[in-house]
């Protein structure tokens, strides 16, 4: 909405839009994946993948989805980016199928980046301290319930 | 296109409906599958595919059995056209004027919906796009006397969860695009959903006594 450059035509309008998509797309995606790669590595070189996947599995069997899954919840809970690129890098592995990737989705979009958006929505936008971690675990069951009721549908 | 003077802002008007409707059908996924020309309005479609280096090979310059920081980045490189033509589109709507005959349809059910004035209707749109644009308006909104404490309080807790949906959507998502089994705009639809849900649990959980 609000634009440095007012554009004159809709050829202008849309290279306009595709510029701010690539910075958008180097800055701040980018970096993020890159992050949720390697943490994936990370954690499946120290075995620890395959243990996060039993300790977790009987959770995520709630959602259908394999116990490892709930690493791409955590890291989109740090940050959009990181839990999409930790689905991805699972779908990679093979960890995740399809339908996994589907379930996950709108319970990513529904709990990610809650400490960035913290900062940069509720308290720019002068909530009463005492709403926002209602505000964040009402978010985080909503997101649940969301992937719950999903997996029924795909 | 000319900025609206009062002449042609019905002509304007008209620009802005076939946008919004164009824009929803080419953000949903539906024409994905469509058959002849209909096929042209889909973001899939208007997104494309990559060439394949090898002859057989998955399209793209990818590869395959990467793993770790490398993979990632290459990864994260593939994302790159889509977000610039999402947000190409989403720039070409609102120059149109689209965003404004939504702000128009929004307005009028802002009141039973999440319980605060049609006067957010702008915010409400901007939070589509941006968080940071759409915070700082809610403030104004508030310290300008259009909307209360309470009325702030639960707007924002809309803006929140996953933070502005066409943009996150488009931008982030998109990654995952290829995978869905389902049309696009369904995970989509249910983010929004989920958005109002957790507003109105804070409207009447946690904001009964707040003035």
């Amino acid at each position: 909405m609000a634009q440095e450059q007012q554009p004159r035509t809709v050829i202008d309008a849309f290279v306009i839009g595709a510029r701010r998509g690539l910075n958008v797309a180097l800055n701040n995606i980018a970096p993020n994946v890159v992050m949720a790669f390697v943490i994936i590595q990370f954690l499946q070189l120290t075995g620890l993948l395959g243990l996060i996947g039993k300790v977790f599995g009987p959770v995520m069997r709630i959602f259908g989805l394999p116990g490892e899954a709930v690493t791409v919840l955590v890291s989109g809970w740090l940050s959009l980016g990181g839990g999409v690129g930790a689905a991805a890098s699972l779908y990679s592995n093979g960890t995740l199928d399809a339908r996994h990737v589907t379930i996950l989705l709108p319970g990513l979009m529904l709990i990610g980046a809650q400490l960035q958006y913290m900062g940069r929505i509720l308290i720019t936008a002068g909530m009463e301290s005492r709403q926002i971690l209602p505000t964040m675990l009402v978010s985080l069951i909503v997101g649940l319930v969301a992937m719950f009721l999903f997996q029924f549908i795909v | 296109m000319p900025q609206p003077t009062s002449q042609d802002e019905k002509k304007f008007e008209i620009w802005g409906v076939v946008a919004l409707i164009l824009g929803v059908v080419v953000f949903s996924g539906l024409l994905t599958k469509a058959p002849g020309f209909w096929r042209a309005f889909d973001f899939t479609n208007l997104v494309g595919d990559f060439g394949k280096i090898v002859k057989d090979a998955a399209p793209g310059f990818r590869g395959s059995g990467g793993t770790a920081a490398r993979d990632g980045f290459v990864f994260a490189l593939t994302l790159i056209p889509g977000v610039m033509l999402a947000l190409g589109l989403v720039n070409v709507i609102d120059y149109l004027g689209g965003l404004k005959v939504a702000e128009k349809l929004i307005t009028p059910i802002l009141r039973p919906i999440l319980g605060i004035p049609g006067s957010a209707g702008l915010t409400l749109i901007a939070a589509l796009q941006s968080s940071d644009a759409a915070a700082a308006m809610t403030r104004q909104l508030r310290d300008d006397g259009f909307i209360n404490q309470k009325e702030l309080n639960v707007f924002a807790s809309w803006q929140f969860p996953g933070g502005p949906p066409i943009s996150n959507y488009y931008t982030i998502a998109v990654a995952l695009f290829p995978y869905l089994t389902v049309p696009i705009i369904l995970p989509l639809i249910v983010m929004v959903i989920g958005k109002f849900a957790v507003a109105n649990v804070m409207r009447f959980a946690f904001n009964r006594n707040t003035k």
